[in-house]
């Protein structure tokens, strides 16, 4: 099966460089400005903003399964060292988490806007406080797995194939 | 940067080279890429609308075609305000960048000229991302104010131009982190021939 697949270069990817970090951008910028779109048109009650959060949403909800998929793949080939495991583990069941929770807050913002696009109730506020602790909490896992532990940068893959890292 | 002077501040620096436990820019850059390029693809769709009314209509997702050019100007608006931040937080952690002086990259570029080309080639987007909302908001609330299509063709080929730079230049940054090392603990441990092993959060 492998040896249909691209060799693996020095990051241990059979692609130039990370794609997970790159299709994240669609996940973490679009629902972080859905959220703030939704809290300043609640108080200036400029319901033209939910329409902007609304379709940042929905764009960030499609974003999510592809960046699962990239996730899912360069996770299974990032040889994570003993340190970096559990870390690597958090990421990736939260990550499948948040595809459902994500799924679920935009579906639930479908039905409300199809009722009334001119109103949002203020609970959806709060859901969408609680998205945001997820999905900043997430990056922080993300930025520690390539920031602190260096998976597929060209040291650590290195290092790990010499088997002086492991 | 020259590694003295950045000893100089060696008490106040982490494994990774920043008073920080993770490097701001990076995630920055997230908000400043995926505004810009959301921004520019719903201008698309809203341009393109009549084409995919039916589809809309089959998904039973209400749309309206001015809902699109909305997401396209306020997406631009908070690209522009949070790329002033992206690369203020850039060049900061740029000058205590300690990138391995013995790589050279996948575009066969040594970090020094990686540095450099990261450096101006940020300026210069934030320059354009600034010049793009001024002009989409030009077309917003000036000349296209009352055009069912708010934007020009030529907007949304400038647009696309600078997707292709910023392709270019996030490879240049994905290169500092991921090949020369900068501001990756793990890989300015294994630089000073430690165990990242002893690395715990």
């Amino acid at each position: 099966m492998l040896e249909y697949l691209p060799p693996l270069n020095e990051h241990n990817l059979p692609y130039p460089d990370t794609m997970h970090p790159i299709v994240v951008h669609f996940v973490i910028a679009m629902v972080l400005f859905a959220v703030v779109c939704d809290v300043i048109g609640y108080f200036t009650r400029n319901a033209r903003l939910y329409e902007v959060s609304w379709w940042n949403l929905f764009f960030a909800t499609i974003s999510i399964f592809v960046a699962i998929v990239f996730g899912q793949v360069e996770a299974g080939l990032a040889e994570p060292y003993a340190a970096s495991v559990s870390t690597l583990n958090l990421h990736s069941i939260l990550g499948w988490s948040l595809s459902g929770v994500l799924s679920a807050v935009t579906a639930w913002r479908y039905i409300l806007r199809s009722r009334d696009p001119k109103t949002l109730p203020f609970p959806f506020l709060i859901v969408g406080g609680l998205l945001t602790l997820l999905v900043l909490f997430q990056v922080y896992l993300g930025d520690v797995l390539v920031w602190v532990y260096g998976l597929h940068t060209v040291q650590v893959v290195e290092a790990v194939r010499k088997g002086v890292l492991r | 940067m020259n590694t003295d002077l950045i000893d100089q501040l060696k008490g106040q620096l982490g494994e990774n080279g920043l008073p920080y436990a993770l490097p701001i820019h990076p995630n920055l850059v997230h908000l400043t890429l995926g505004l810009f390029i959301v921004a520019i693809a719903f201008d698309i769709v809203g341009v393109f609308f009549p084409l995919e009314k039916s589809i809309f209509k089959f998904l039973a997702i209400p749309a309206t075609r001015s809902n699109f050019f909305d997401v396209g100007w306020y997406n631009m608006l908070a690209a522009a305000i949070i790329t002033f931040f992206t690369v203020a937080a850039g060049f900061y952690e740029i000058l205590l960048a300690k990138p391995s002086a013995d790589v050279t990259s996948a575009w066969g570029l040594q970090a020094m000229e990686t540095m450099l080309w990261h450096g101006v080639g940020g300026v210069i987007l934030l320059f354009l991302i600034a010049g793009m909302a001024i002009w989409r908001g030009f077309q917003r609330f000036l000349w296209r104010k009352d055009m069912a299509r708010q934007v020009q063709w030529g907007y949304l080929l400038a647009g696309l131009g600078i997707f292709v730079l910023m392709f270019a230049h996030g490879t240049l940054g994905a290169h500092l982190g991921g090949e020369f090392g900068v501001h990756v603990s793990a890989d300015q441990l294994l630089q000073l021939g430690e165990n990242p092993n002893v690395l715990g959060v």
